[in-house]
C-alpha cells in the first residue's frame, strides 16, 4: 500500500511538469481563403459527414445546386512543395493527410477526385457563329 | 476534467499492471499436487501447446460442451481482439497493420454488442445460470456493454475529435496533460475503461491469464512414464 502510494505521487508530480502541448500533434497547414463560419472544432469532428451528405445530394439524388464542392476543399487547403506546387495526396504533407495519416483514417476520396486544385474548367472549341447552321441541323436531326 | 482523466488513467494503469502482474505469480507458485488432465490429453509437450493454442484460438472446451453459448463467446471475444487491435492507432503512428485493422474494428463493433447481448440474456433465459449469476456477472457484462456501446455512438452517431484524443494519449504516455474533448460518449466511454482497467485484477476477468494455468489443460499425459511430484511433497518424502 505505501509502495503504491508512492508510485502514485511519483505519477502525480511527473504529470505536474511542463505542459508541451502541440509538439505531439499533427501540424495542420494553414489554408487560404476566409476560415470556415462554422469554426475549425466542428470541421475537425464533422467535415466527413458532411462530405458524404453532399456527395449523396449531388451524385444521388442529383441536386446540381449543392453550394459546396470538394474542388473547393482542395483549393483552399491546397499546400505547396519544394517546387511550388500543389502537393497532391500522395504525398504526406497532404492537407488531409496531416491528420489522417495520425489517426491511421483511410481517405476514399482522392481514389477519383483530384487531391490538387485544378485549373478553371474551359470547353475545348467555343462555338462560332459559323458554326451554328450545321450544330442547329445535328441537334434536328438527332431530336427527330 | 483533463487533469482528472490523466490522473484517473495514471491509477488504473497502475492496478492493471500490478494487479495482474500480482495474481500471474500468484497462480505460478500455486502448487498442482495431483495431475489431473482431461483426457484424452496430449502425451507430449508440443502436444500440449498445441492444445492449449486451440483452446486459446477457437475456445475448443465449450464448443465441444455447448454450441451456442460458444457462439456467442467466441464472437464477442474475437470481436473485442479486432477493437483492441484497432485502438492502437492511438498509442502508435504508423504501424502498417494498425492501419489495416481499422475497417476490420469497426464491423466488429456489432459483433461485440451482439456476443454480449447473447451472453447477458444467457443469464437471464437459463434458469440454472440465473440462479448461479452474482451481481459482478452482470457488472461484467454491463460495463463491457456500456463501452461498446458508447465507443459506437462515437463512431457512428456524434463525433468527437479523436484527433484530440490521440493527443491526450500521446501526452499520458510523456507525462503531460493536454486537452481531453469534454464529449460525453468519451468521457463516459473513457471512465468505463478505467473501471474496467481497476476492477480487471480483482475480477472473473482474470480467466485471460489463467487459463494458462489450468490444470487440466496445461499437464501432459503421461503419468506412467513419469512420476508427477510436487516440491511441496517431494520435501515430505526426504
Amino acid at each position: 500500500m505505501k509502495r503504491l502510494f508512492v508510485l502514485l505521487m511519483l505519477l502525480a508530480g511527473l504529470s505536474a511538469a511542463p505542459v508541451l502541448a502541440g509538439d505531439l500533434g499533427p501540424v495542420v497547414p494553414r489554408a487560404s481563403g476566409k476560415p470556415h463560419p462554422e469554426g475549425n472544432e466542428f470541421w475537425r469532428i464533422n467535415h466527413m459527414l458532411l462530405m458524404v451528405h453532399d456527395r449523396d445530394q449531388t451524385m444521388r439524388l442529383g441536386n446540381r445546386e449543392v453550394q459546396a464542392s470538394l474542388a473547393e476543399c482542395v483549393d483552399c487547403h491546397a499546400v505547396k512543395g519544394a517546387d511550388g506546387a500543389p502537393v497532391s495526396a500522395e504525398d504526406e504533407r497532404h492537407f488531409c493527410r496531416t491528420c489522417h495519416d495520425y489517426v491511421a483514417v483511410k481517405i476514399d476520396c482522392f481514389q477519383c477526385h483530384n487531391s490538387r486544385p485544378e485549373a478553371p474548367k474551359q470547353a475545348l472549341r467555343t462555338p462560332e457563329p459559323a458554326d451554328m447552321p450545321g450544330i442547329l441541323a445535328y441537334l434536328k436531326e438527332a431530336g427527330e | 476534467m483533463s487533469t482528472l482523466y490523466a490522473l484517473l488513467f495514471y491509477v488504473a494503469t497502475a492496478l492493471l499492471v500490478v494487479g495482474t502482474a500480482i495474481k500471474i505469480r500468484t497462480y505460478a507458485r500455486t502448487p498442482a499436487p495431483l495431475k489431473i488432465p482431461t483426457t484424452p490429453a496430449p502425451t507430449t509437450r508440443s502436444g500440449v501447446f498445441w492444445r492449449m493454442f486451440r483452446e486459446i484460438a477457437f475456445f475448443e472446451s465449450l464448443f465441444k460442451s455447448n454450441k451456442w453459448i460458444w457462439l456467442f463467446g467466441y464472437m464477442f471475444h474475437v470481436a473485442l481482439a479486432l477493437i483492441l487491435l484497432r485502438h492502437f492507432r492511438y498509442f502508435t503512428t504508423g504501424w502498417f497493420w494498425v492501419d489495416w485493422v481499422q475497417p476490420f474494428g469497426v464491423y466488429a463493433s456489432f459483433a461485440f454488442v451482439l456476443g454480449l447481448a447473447g451472453l447477458w440474456a444467457r443469464r437471464f433465459v437459463v434458469e440454472r445460470i440465473r440462479y448461479i449469476s452474482s451481481p459482478s456477472d452482470h457488472l461484467m457484462l454491463a460495463l463491457l456493454l456500456g463501452i461498446g456501446l458508447s465507443g459506437m455512438g462515437m463512431k457512428f452517431v456524434a463525433k468527437t475529435d479523436i484527433v484530440a484524443v490521440k493527443v491526450f494519449f500521446q501526452g499520458l504516455m510523456r507525462f503531460q496533460i493536454n486537452d481531453l474533448p469534454t464529449h460525453p460518449a468519451l468521457l463516459i466511454h473513457l471512465g468505463l475503461v478505467a473501471l474496467l482497467m481497476i476492477i480487471f485484477p480483482i475480477s472473473k476477468l482474470l480467466h485471460a491469464p489463467g487459463v494458462f494455468f489450468s490444470p487440466t489443460r496445461n499437464q501432459v499425459d503421461d503419468p506412467r512414464e513419469k512420476r508427477h511430484l510436487a516440491p511441496w511433497a517431494a520435501q515430505l518424502e526426504k
